[in-house]
């Protein structure tokens, strides 16, 4: 009978501690694609003022994991991509940083900025409570999914911060 | 005791980079276009020897239509939140009409004469910014369908180039009420005007503030620009032209007229901070200028006249 129990908990041991590590393994490849900034950004209407309502198009193995790190890309995009205009009265957006080279410049900012639980989560919150429409679900490949996830990036407060960092000029910069 | 030499003189040089760092600030106002009054029916018309002429009625305009008021708070609030606070056309036109009675009733004490103004001043007695953000906007329908067609444009008061702008046609909509989809079309096109500004500031910066340069001459003067000077015979007009490719940031500037009465050089781009590291704007650009013309060989007579920050005159031959 122990020997019955002790043969069952081994087993459950080693599935949990496969499980676990696949999933963190999982999560480092979603990592990776969000490191190589691995997404599409477009507009998805008009947000309060300050705000900036958009659709990040994140790619991963596990929508689940695609969904955690849309909130990365978007910030990421509002920084350093913007997106064009289209439909929804959306108008084109320039990104923040107006210098090509301004993540290579501030790495050391950025890599801690863009942290799992870093400091970009206090400027982007999801829309519609992070729910994924069933249409922005797409497998692209065998193992591959590309995920539509809306959110609402506090465009104005991040601009702020970018510039307490010298990495955005303000516009009344030099007056 | 190096040590605190060293820190003294930094010191130093943040003080004196804090005190004269600062480029003169432009002022910005929004301000409704002729096209918009137009289509509003805010003009006023009079006769001009035989011909009608229409200008807009800023005043009523400001008096009768909430719609405007909405708008330009909406962009006053957001050019605020960007450290631009903006010139209140209604208020300015509000203080314009107060000063003008106040100057009308006052007089001095011990003669009881009243405050001097001469026609140029009564002339230059309106509303003015250095940037007008000229604003349109129209109400497109469809059946039951509305959208709103917006146009803000950044002009520079003195140089008239369109400095920023920011267009388009938002969303259709059934249900929405004309001022929420003003206000979607003020939130949505902002950002796209502050970026344009943006862009021109930087522009600023890196090449000199563009000005407006005019030479004229009085009636009475008997010299003129094709008058020579020097021993090698030069003439007035290129004297002037090569005291601004001398001073002008990188030389760059253009003349777009030149006779014997009068010059125009356009595009000149003038440093932002004189040697003193303090800001500077047209007029104490051109002082430079109506200084060499008032002393030798030269010895011209001159009025020097300015507009803002970037539009100065030089009327040649006396005061």
């Amino acid at each position: 009978m122990n020997k019955e129990i002790v043969k069952i908990s081994i087993v459950m041991f080693i599935a949990f501690f496969t499980c676990t590590i696949s999933a963190q393994r999982k999560k480092r490849i979603a990592n990776k694609d969000t490191q190589e900034w691995r997404y599409d950004i477009e507009c998805e209407g008009i947000a309060k003022q300050g705000s900036k309502l958009v659709k990040v198009w994140s790619y991963s193995k596990n929508p689940k994991f695609a969904i955690g790190q849309a909130m990365k890309n978007a910030v990421h995009g509002i920084i350093f991509k913007g997106y064009a205009g289209g439909g929804n009265g959306c108008t084109p957006f320039k990104p923040l940083a107006r210098n090509v080279t301004a993540e290579k410049e501030h790495e050391a900012f950025f890599k801690s900025f863009f942290s799992d639980g870093g400091e970009f989560r206090k400027y982007v919150t999801a829309a519609a409570d992070g729910n994924i429409a069933p249409g922005d679900r797409l497998k692209v490949s065998k193992r591959e999914y590309k995920i539509g996830v809306v959110v609402n990036v506090a465009t104005d407060q991040l601009r702020k911060r970018l510039e307490s960092e010298g990495i955005v000029k303000a516009l009344n910069a030099g007056f | 005791m190096k040590k605190n030499i060293i820190s003294l003189i930094a010191i130093f040089v943040v003080t004196i980079t804090v005190s004269f760092g600062q480029a003169k600030k432009p002022t910005l106002m929004v301000v409704p276009s002729d096209v918009w009054c137009n289509q509003n029916g805010y003009m006023l018309s009079f006769d001009n020897q035989g011909t009608e002429v229409k200008v807009p009625d800023y005043k009523r305009a400001f008096q009768e239509n909430a719609e405007v008021l909405q708008v330009i708070s909406q962009i006053n609030g957001m050019m605020a939140e960007r450290g631009f606070p903006l010139k209140n056309m209604e208020s300015a036109i509000k203080t314009l009409e107060s000063n003008a009675a106040e100057d009308n009733m006052r007089s001095s004490k011990d003669t009881g004469s009243g405050v001097s103004e001469s026609p140029i001043d009564a002339l230059k007695k309106v509303a003015k910014a250095d940037i007008i953000m000229q604003l349109t906007w129209t109400v497109n329908r469809t059946g039951p369908k509305k959208s709103i067609t917006f146009n803000l444009q950044g002009l520079d008061a003195y140089t008239d180039k369109q400095i920023a702008t920011a267009t388009g046609t938002g969303a259709p909509s059934f249900s929405a009420e004309v001022p929420v989809l003003l206000s979607e079309a003020v939130l949505s096109h902002m950002d796209n005007f502050t970026s344009s500004l943006q862009t021109h500031f930087d522009d600023m910066f890196a090449n000199g503030r563009e000005i407006i340069v005019r030479i004229q001459k009085w009636d009475d003067w008997d010299g003129d620009l094709e008058t020579e000077y020097g021993d090698d015979d030069e003439e007035l007009g290129v004297i002037i032209e090569d005291w601004l490719a001398d001073n002008a940031v990188k030389g760059r500037f253009n003349t777009t007229d030149m006779t014997e009465d009068m010059a125009l050089f356009e595009q000149v781009r003038i440093p932002l901070f004189n040697e003193k590291g303090r800001a500077i704007d047209a007029r104490r650009f051109v002082k430079g200028l109506s200084k060499m013309l008032k002393s030798e060989p030269y010895e011209i007579p001159n009025k020097l006249v300015m507009k803002g920050l970037g539009r100065a005159t030089i009327i040649l031959g006396g005061k």
